[in-house]
């Protein structure tokens, strides 16, 4: 059964040119979403936009319009530029090898690019009385992390609780606002980093016993989307196959 | 072959588990209903109806041993049955009580009566459906409640203190269960709702005269409106199906942005 409440309806999607981003655009679209796709990284008819920056935004709403459905997946623990969209994924950093550049350019791309986005959007989706915003925080800011540094797990902690007050700051216009936390979802991205081959004994330990896929997290983006999130708001969903349950 | 529900607490026809039978039907499911509500089964005619005393175990095992009989598989079992009353085969259609009952003024039969329908049915529904389930994968649903995060305030009508710690209760056993399931492809979650329009929820409001549910005022509910039965049931059906084919151990809360875990 297609899930309800979906068709017709127009999303867009920040960080959507590869990964779980484009994984949710391609769910969207298979229910008759209207999908504008934005990321850093130009790649076929997806809108490019440097997501830190308030212009670039208020650009791209120019373009976009109103949105039913804001799904903010742009972020990672590589922070991309103009000149180089696709970082290179980092091995683990510890806290003495971090400078305050990275700390801040880390901290933009993850967080600053959701405040900017929701700021743009939010008023729009409230003069038309519905929206489902949806951010992506992160393990890393669930349980910690010993594979990316603080910067990244700071910036994630920050995304629950700009999700869980925008929640209460927007329940009343009939937008609901939440937040995925995947855990070790095998991107081709983080293949490439070498992540990819997570120790046999990591996965063993999960209860599910893999590795996540990006359409495993594309499919709880349409479930709160669709009728089944309409009271869903202010929540961090987990989607790690058991390796966190959360608080 | 078509795959195969179990939903306990579904013959009531304005419950949640009520709308989450007809909807797994909708998804191609044979259904089969535990409820000790018979009189309900005559809306449910494309389900199979078993009548069930959740709170005794041997009950369950034969409800369970009856759905295997007639489809030789479970593939879903969704936990809907509880409350703090109309619970119990004496007072399956008594009104909600008067007065606030918390965990300081119940009485030991009213705490092993709720913790009996809202805790101890799961697990004796889970264990006695687990060997079933673990033969081809397939998925568990538990319903708790925004009363196990924050409690039940003193002087709220409608519920109960042994209700919010039995549904905590549920949380930590869809974790549990979680680990012991996963490795056989069978996902463990959990939906916790706040205040949702259900019959229960009307029956209270009228009983009570009070204009705010168990749980504390609707003014206190960012959303501002109380969640319907169809988002609820909607919410649980798809921790049913693939689209949440990554998430175990987990409960999400369904409660207007009221409280944030």
């Amino acid at each position: 059964m297609p899930l309800e409440g979906l068709k017709g309806r127009k999303a867009l999607v920040t960080g959507a040119a590869s990964g779980i981003g484009a994984s949710i655009a391609d769910r969207l679209r298979r229910e008759g979403v209207e999908v504008f796709a934005t990321d850093i990284h130009p790649v076929n008819d997806s809108l490019v936009a440097d997501l830190t920056s308030a212009d670039d935004v208020e650009k791209l709403s120019g373009k976009v319009g109103t949105p039913d459905f804001l799904i903010n997946v742009a972020g990672g623990p590589a922070a991309p530029t103009r000149s180089e969209t696709l970082p290179p994924i980092p091995g683990a950093m510890a806290l003495e090898d971090l400078d305050e550049k990275q700390w801040s350019s880390v901290i933009a791309a993850n967080l600053t690019t959701a405040f900017l986005v929701c700021r743009e959007f939010a008023p729009r989706m409230k003069a038309k009385k519905f929206g489902r915003i949806v951010n992506f925080t992160s393990i890393a800011a669930r349980r910690g992390s010993d594979r990316v540094g603080v910067h990244y797990a700071a910036a994630k902690g920050g995304i629950i609780g700009l999700t869980k007050t925008l929640a209460l700051e927007l329940g009343p216009h009939n937008i609901t606002v939440n937040a995925i936390a995947p855990g070790f979802i095998k991107t081709p991205r983080i293949e490439a980093a070498g992540w990819g081959d997570a120790g046999a004994a990591f996965i063993e330990s999960l209860p599910l016993k893999r590795a996540g896929k990006p359409d495993d997290i594309a499919g709880v983006v349409a479930m709160l989307c669709s009728e089944a999130g309409g009271y869903v708001s202010g929540a961090t969903i987990d989607v790690n196959g058991g390796w966190y349950f959360g608080p | 072959m078509r795959p195969v529900a179990i939903v306990t607490g579904a013959a009531k026809p304005d419950s949640i588990g009520h709308e989450v039978a007809l909807r797994l039907l909708k998804e191609g499911m044979e259904v089969v209903v535990a409820d000790l509500y018979e009189e309900g089964f005559a809306a449910l005619r494309q389900c199979f109806c078993v009548r069930t005393d959740v709170s005794d175990p041997s009950s369950i095992e034969e409800m369970i041993g009856k759905a295997v009989d007639r489809f030789g598989r479970i593939d879903v079992l969704v936990n809907c049955v509880g409350g703090s009353w109309g619970i119990t085969r004496k007072d399956l259609l008594a009104s909600p009580r008067l007065g606030w009952l918390g965990l300081t003024n119940c009485s030991l039969e009213d705490w092993r009566t709720i913790v009996a329908a809202n805790l101890d049915s799961v697990f004796y529904a889970s264990r006695a459906a687990a060997p079933h389930l673990k033969k081809q994968g397939g998925a568990i649903v538990n319903v708790a409640s925004v009363a196990a995060r924050k409690g039940i305030p003193p002087g709220s009508e409608g519920s109960s203190g042994p209700y919010a710690v039995a549904k905590a209760g549920v949380m930590g056993l869809t974790r549990q269960l979680a680990l012991e399931l996963g490795p056989f492809g069978v996902r463990v979650n959990c939906v916790a709702p706040g205040v949702i329009a259900s019959g229960r929820l009307k029956r209270v409001f009228e009983m009570t005269k009070q204009k705010h549910g168990p749980e504390g005022p609707l003014a206190t509910i960012p959303m501002g409106r109380v969640g319907t039965v169809d988002e609820c049931a909607a919410l649980i059906v798809a921790l049913c199906t693939d689209d949440t084919s990554y998430m175990t151990g987990v409960t999400v809360d369904a409660n207007g942005a009221s409280y944030a875990a």
